[in-house]
């Protein structure tokens, strides 16, 4: 993974396939996520990370918080689907398939396995993956359970590659924070 | 012009109202470099300013980064939840 400041305001980025593809699942996952919820939801059946992506506006006041709810929280939500789909975008829109069963010469030639995905990404393309990556590790938080020091209060076998993933979002967000600083 | 006659009064009032204060509260998982930019790009701030904010926020717990009516705040708290972070509004005497 790498940013590059390019012209006019845009960055350059390049990720290895592997990269591409958690970058991809991930988000796809956060979509389905978001999709899913019901924006006046705000009861204790609520998704935690819903909660957190979408918190109470208003403290000690329901009634205020609810209010804020109903008028803010499906476009909210809208756009954070809108900035997940434009991350998808442009990762690509056909599915990463290296390993295919009938390999096709001229592609394999274009796209060797180990070629990393070159994309570059305009002003408002930046902001939306600043945004998702935020949701996703916001998201991951929640099912990490981090605590206040940062470090996941969970410990099962799931918790190694799931820090993992959330730390390597950390690095990618920084990177790109880095990449527009200037 | 009786547009701009009736403009003092409204304004008059706006700063009769107690104000309203938009609160950006510590997270342990927002990187100190994107709240930050955030502060930088959304309220135009400084660079050192935004820094400042974001010190504040993670050393204190807590920062207030907007003053003003309650609709204008409200306005910078859906912003922020738009940008992951947890903001809330609140009367500034609160």
């Amino acid at each position: 993974m790498q940013f590059e400041p390019a012209a006019a305001g845009r960055v350059s980025a390049h990720f290895e396939l592997v990269e591409v593809g958690l970058l991809r699942l991930a988000t796809s996952q956060l979509v389905e996520l978001l999709e899913a919820a019901d924006p006046h939801a705000t009861g204790t059946a609520a998704d935690p990370a819903l909660k957190r992506l979408l918190p109470d506006a208003y403290q000690g006041d329901p009634e205020a918080a609810a209010e804020f709810r109903r008028f803010t929280a499906g476009d909210l939500l809208d756009r954070k689907v809108l900035n997940a789909r434009v991350v998808l975008a442009t990762l690509g829109e056909e599915p990463l398939d290296p390993i295919s069963d009938e390999p096709d010469e001229a592609l394999l030639h274009d796209f060797p396995d180990d070629a990393p995905l070159a994309i570059v990404l305009d002003l408002p393309d930046v902001q939306s993956w600043l945004r998702t990556l935020t949701d996703l590790r916001l998201t991951l938080a929640e099912r990490l359970n981090i605590g206040p020091d940062g470090r996941p209060q969970r410990d099962d076998e799931e918790v190694p590659f799931l820090s993992d993933v959330y730390e390597w979002f950390g690095m990618v967000q920084e990177a790109l924070v880095y990449a527009i600083d200037v | 012009m009786p547009k701009t006659v009736e403009r003092p009064d409204l304004q008059e009032t706006v700063s009769l109202d107690r104000p309203w204060i938009t609160i950006v509260w510590d997270d342990p998982v927002n990187l100190m470099s994107y709240v930050a930019y955030v502060f930088r790009s959304y309220f135009g701030v400084t660079a050192e300013e935004a820094e400042r904010l974001m010190l504040q926020v993670h050393n204190t717990g807590r920062a207030v980064v907007a003053t003003g009516n309650r609709e204008a705040m409200e306005r910078h708290v859906e912003a922020m939840h738009g940008y992951g972070l947890w903001a809330t509004l609140a009367r500034a005497d609160s």
